[in-house]
């Protein structure tokens, strides 16, 4: 269990020192509030006897004031310094989960789904900060108090000490005992939310299909259904939890009922004072709390520790795409050749692309056609190392492209990825996120490049209009616009292209083609489509099917060679 | 991103109207608050019985330790009586609160339903889902935090305060000297709690929507090299949000032990006077123990309360948001209602229609057609023409401004609204599965028989693929059926179509781009499709539009041009010129 947590010790020792001075608090507000009830002891027992003096009381009320003043003090000195510190401990981790994802490749976003990550980063964040904090407060405050306590009153009462606190052990097993079950059921009535949360989202996003085809009853059936069911789960909990408090009091209580007959007798037969008793009473309920604290640390732990393994999951997957440790310069004039590929995504033995061979001239715009599943974007990938090639198979200007700087290649190689994805900020920002520094003439430019000029018109801020979150009051097709600007206006020596119009009307994309091989004069295009018509203004295509490549050609070949360009060119309708 | 109010003040109207709906459980939440009374009872008897046993049976000239055991057995059944009552109380509070919720969602849901299309695409679908999720969830604190709690706080503060007036007077009326300074100090504390609050939920929401974004956009982020910036970015949101739970942490690590500090002030003031009055023989012992342990259970409710109070708020902006959306209403009223219709063979006819999304912007304009029963009508015009509004006046998804559209003869006015939905489907461009089996995404809602479904499969050309699926009809989709390809996704939404065997379709094609294998089966399943039956193909592909019996060119909001494939072609008009531009290149 405390093998995972071993990843905080750099952090805590960062906040080493507040973590003593929160520690040094602690103590002393336990050493002061076990104090307290002997003072109370002492005028209690001064009460009815000669030595009964108002001016003694007074002093010793006031003796009793300035420790609680000191007390208060401490409780908040441990605080700010032991809860203070684990509040940065979580942003430190945080910020460094954040950092080393960053440096992942898609091999592990393929693995791990975006709301497992997110989970990860605010509950399982959330049960480590409350390991780092809450837990070593319980952990200490009830180890001091409650061996403190018990102490004190075996020392000075005995047997009658041992009779009184007889029940309160149970406290910390039920915790221990319930805290399972509570975790079971908590969790159980979280995922009954995502259930819901995802019938609502999805019946909304559907609601078109619904009205359509009339399924409005059947929807509210089932979700009538679905939140039966989140109150089941709800109520099952409450059925525990409802019983855990209350019990946890009547235990304490029972501590009391046995102090009010054992300690009552023995007051009677003059063994303890009343004021003895009083203390009792005190130093009982006073306990409660420590020994709750002793169950909660083992929950808080457990939890923080499994939480811990799930963030160290992240952290110890290494980065599997990086720069070589001795980076050759780029070569920007230049083929881009594929030599014998063949790749299968790790993990997997099939490969989905097999034995390719090609060039994409330098200066040319070269094609690829090909059915869903033939590997196309998997060859698109891999070429800016989004996806790691095996050594010596992706060349450019001869050499491997693993030799090059990561940013270097990236940074010449413009890639517009089939699903769009913008960020909801403005679409300024959207456009010029690979070049921060470029004016808004550029940016204009790029956009009547893509044909956004008409589209900002109809928007109030123009090009400073937000995206709403994810693009949803954008169109598909003017997403895709926008993601196409995006990658042009660094102007890169490279443009690869994945099926960038699929959502954009044949005639606009007609009218972008054109100026976008205006623009890109003399530098190197890879532009994969499903259309005949579009590739039919490449210098080059190549066809490939079930990870192969099966025809090449230039398109004017192409359409005259039996195959499966000519084959879809009917389909589309061209005239053959 | 719209930042919500996440607190609003005190709203009576939102308070009523909750209430409006826990109306059915009014007996179980009486119930709980006779249990929460009873518990609160005994709880503060249990202080009560411990001073008459001292007084009574201790500390008096004639001790008497068989009653003290008598007196024990009573504290063991109050204590038992707080245990039993206590969950009583919690339990029906929280089935309450439970069913309330279940009951508003419900309500919710089927009311946001029932809304026009209009209304839903003017809503993000976002802001929608947590309307029925997050902020109903904040309602259901008036039942487990401001009704459980805050109930039992006030019961308690009260009760203790009585209590100690019935045990001696000048001695509470001291002890209540307290409580203005107690109460001053709470009311300060809610005021910074609930402001501490607000940041910290509004940053963690901010660095949520920032990683989660980051996360989804992770391969664009490192294709462009902006790695750096980014994580710079995510440091300074963090950084905000660090700051936000340092406060928050502040007001708590003060006014925590402030009570406490209150606490032992109040219990040495007890003391020092009840000391001399026990001294001078006006006060019991056991009076004076008793106080002590009640004052202590004083002033923890009094800083709860106040907690609770900032809880309440937070649920007040949630209700004011689902009320609020309760009363927003633009449905299409189902005029037909009543009304016996059969469909016919099938004739559509668009008189003058006329019809706008926004004022001021019209799409049709005095438009009129007719599609003959059993035709395939094609529909061809420039983006924007309006080729896609026909689909949606038809079904009425939207209301026409002026004319009138009859199918076989009769106004689709006087039509009833799912009678009339379920003769006229729409096969839409943009294919919407739900995340359940391909069996039940078929069936779509219908009693269809194994076989019946399968059937529906085979005709749209969904069958082959199906098959080869592991579970076959079986197989469930994810979200967005994102683990079926594009053109299989098409075939899904034809088979459900073809199940549900209606008079009229309208086929609304895909503008994207289909993988080839299935764009065979595609235009195999229309055939099927618009088979025997009349179909309106609101066309984007050219075979599609070959295979019309008629093909009606829209432009400036009404038909320009109609006739078939070759008679527009040797016209060199609007079709014309639209072919050699969108159809070839």
């Amino acid at each position: 269990m405390f093998k995972e947590l071993k990843t905080l010790l750099p952090f805590a020792r960062k906040y080493r020192s507040a973590y003593i001075i929160g520690f040094i608090c602690l103590l002393a507000t336990d050493a002061g509030e076990m104090y307290i009830p002997l003072l109370i002891k002492k005028a209690v027992d001064s009460l009815g006897t000669e030595g009964f003096s108002l001016h003694r009381i007074g002093t010793l009320m006031l003796l009793m004031l300035s420790i609680a003043v000191s007390v208060g003090a401490a409780r908040f000195g441990w605080r700010f310094f032991i809860i203070g510190s684990s509040r940065r401990i979580e942003r430190d981790l945080r910020k460094k989960i954040f950092d080393h994802l960053l440096t992942l490749s898609s091999t592990f976003f393929g693995s791990v789904k975006s709301g497992d990550i997110m989970a990860r980063a605010t509950n399982d964040m959330r049960s480590v900060r409350r390991a780092s904090g809450m837990a070593l407060v319980a952990f200490l405050d009830g180890t001091v108090l409650s061996v403190g306590i018990v102490s004190l009153l075996f020392i000075t009462y005995g047997k009658l000490a041992l009779v009184t606190i007889l029940p309160l052990p149970f406290i910390t097993l039920i915790i221990l005992f319930a805290g399972k079950f509570i975790k079971k059921y908590f969790k159980s009535v979280q995922e009954g939310f995502s259930l819901l949360t995802e019938r609502t989202r999805e019946t909304f996003s559907g609601i078109r299909v619904i009205k359509s085809l009339t399924m409005e009853t059947y929807f509210k059936k089932k979700f009538l259904q679905v939140n039966l069911q989140y109150k089941e789960r709800n109520m099952r909990l409450v059925r525990l939890w409802g019983f855990f408090f209350p019990l946890i009091s009547f235990i304490s209580g029972l501590s009391l009922m046995l102090l009010l007959v054992f300690g009552g007798r023995a007051v009677i037969n003059k063994q303890i004072t009343p004021g003895d008793f009083t203390a009792l009473i005190s130093y009982l309920v006073m306990l409660i709390w420590p020994l709750m604290g002793m169950g909660f640390t083992v929950n808080i732990l457990q939890r923080g520790a499994a939480s811990m393994g799930r963030i160290n999951n992240i952290l110890k997957t290494e980065p599997d795409i990086v720069s070589p440790p001795r980076p050759v310069p780029f070569f920007k004039e230049s083929d881009i050749k594929v030599k014998n590929l063949t790749f299968a995504y790790p993990g997997t033995d099939s490969p989905v692309i097999k034995e390719i061979n090609a060039v994409f001239r330098r200066g040319a715009t070269t094609g690829i056609l090909g059915r869903t599943g033939s590997g196309k974007s998997t060859l698109l990938k891999l070429l800016p190392r989004l996806l790691d090639p095996p050594e010596g198979t992706l060349l450019i200007g001869d050499i491997d492209i693993r030799n090059y700087k990561l940013e270097v290649l990236r940074k010449n190689l413009g890639f517009v990825p089939q699903d769009t994805f913008l960020f909801s900020t403005t679409i300024r920002e959207n456009i010029s996120f690979g070049k921060p520094d470029a004016g808004d003439s550029e940016i204009m430019e790029i956009c009547s490049i893509v044909s956004l000029v008409k589209d900002l018109e109809n928007f109030p801020g123009g090009i400073g209009t937000e995206v709403g979150e994810r693009g949803v009051t954008l169109s598909g097709g003017q997403k895709q616009r926008i993601a196409m600007g995006r990658a042009l206006l660094p102007d890169p020596p490279v443009l690869i292209m994945d099926d960038p119009f699929s959502s954009v009307d044949t005639e606009t994309e007609s009218s972008i083609l054109h100026r976008l091989f205006e623009k890109r004069q003399g530098k190197t295009n890879i532009l994969v489509s499903h259309r005949v018509s579009t590739l039919s203004r490449c210098d080059y295509v190549y066809v490939l099917d079930g990870g192969r490549i099966v025809q090449r050609g230039t398109p004017g070949e192409l359409l005259m060679e039996e195959g499966l360009y000519r084959e879809i060119a009917v389909l589309q309708g061209e005239d053959v | 991103m719209k930042e919500e109010p996440l607190i609003k003040k005190y709203d009576p109207e939102i308070m009523r109207k909750i209430l409006s709906f826990s109306k059915p459980y009014t007996l179980h939440m009486t119930i709980a608050v006779i249990a929460l009374l009873l518990a609160t009872a005994a709880e503060l008897l249990l202080p009560v019985v411990i001073k008459t046993a001292i007084d009574g049976n201790i500390l008096t000239p004639d001790p008497d330790p068989a009653a003290l055991t008598a007196k024990g057995v009573l504290y063991f059944f109050l204590l038992l009586a707080v245990l039993l009552f206590s969950f009583v109380q919690v339990y029906l509070l929280a089935f309450t609160g439970q069913m309330v919720m279940k009951d508003i969602r419900v309500s919710l849901y089927n009311h946001i339903i029932r809304q026009s299309l209009n209304f839903m695409s003017k809503t993000p679908v976002g802001s929608l889902v947590s309307r029925v999720t997050n902020d109903v969830e904040t309602l259901n604190e008036f039942f487990t935090s401001v009704a459980a709690s805050v109930l039992k706080d006030f019961s308690l503060i009260i009760g203790v305060l009585v209590t100690i007036f019935f045990l001696n007077t000048r001695l509470a009326l001291i002890t209540a000297l307290s409580l203005p300074p107690v109460f001053i100090a709470a009311a300060v504390f809610r005021a910074k709690a609930r402001n501490a609050y607000r940041r910290v939920r509004s940053s963690v929401a901010r660095v949520n929507a920032f990683l989660s974004e980051h996360i989804m956009g992770m391969e664009i982020i490192q294709m462009f090299g902006r790695e750096e910036s980014t994580g710079k970015a995510f440091g300074k949101e963090n950084e905000v949000l660090l700051r936000a739970q340092l406060l928050e942490l502040y007001v708590f690590a003060f006014f925590r032990p402030l009570m406490n500090l209150f606490t032992s002030v109040t219990v040495g003031v007890v003391i020092y006077f009840g000391s001399s009055r026990v001294q001078e023989g006006d006060l019991s012992l056991g009076v004076l123990i008793a106080f002590l342990s009640l004052v202590q259970k004083f002033y923890r409710p009094v800083l709860d309360f106040a907690e609770k109070f900032t809880i309440l708020q937070s649920a007040m902006a949630g209700g004011e948001r689902v009320f609020s959306l309760m009363e927003e209403s633009e449905i299409i009223e189902d005029t037909g209602k009543g009304k016996s219709w059969e469909p016919g063979r099938g004739k559509i006819e668009f008189k003058n229609v006329s019809f706008s999304y926004k004022q001021g912007e019209p799409v049709l304009k005095n438009l009129s057609f007719t599609v003959y029963p059993g035709e395939t009508a094609a529909i061809a015009g420039y983006t924007g023409a309006g080729k896609t509004t026909i689909a949606n006046l038809l079904t009425r998804m939207w209301e026409i401004d002026e004319g009138e559209i009859c199918i076989d003869g009769v106004n689709i006015q006087d039509i009833p609204l799912e009678d009339l939905r379920k003769g006229v489907i729409p096969v839409q461009q943009d294919v919407f599965l739900f995340a359940e089996s391909i069996e039940e995404n078929v069936r779509a809602g219908l009693d269809l028989t194994e076989e019946q479904t399968a059937q529906a499969a085979r005709a749209a050309q969904a069958a082959g693929f199906i098959e080869k699926l592991p579970g076959k009809y079986r197989f469930d989709l994810s979200e967005n059926a994102a683990n079926i390809s594009t053109g299989q996704r098409q075939l899904l939404s034809f088979a459900r179509v073809l199940a549900r065997n209606p008079a009229i379709i309208i086929l609304d094609e895909a503008t994207g781009s289909i993988d080839t294998e299935t764009e065979k089966n595609i235009q195999k399943a229309v055939e099927r499709l618009t088979e025997n039956r009349t179909s309106l193909v609101i066309a984007h592909r050219l075979s599609t539009i070959r295979h019309a019996d008629r093909i009606l060119v829209l432009g400036s909001g009404r038909v320009q041009e109609e006739g078939t494939h070759e008679e527009l072609l040797s016209k060199k008009g609007l079709y014309y010129n639209l072919y050699k531009l969108q159809y070839t290149r």
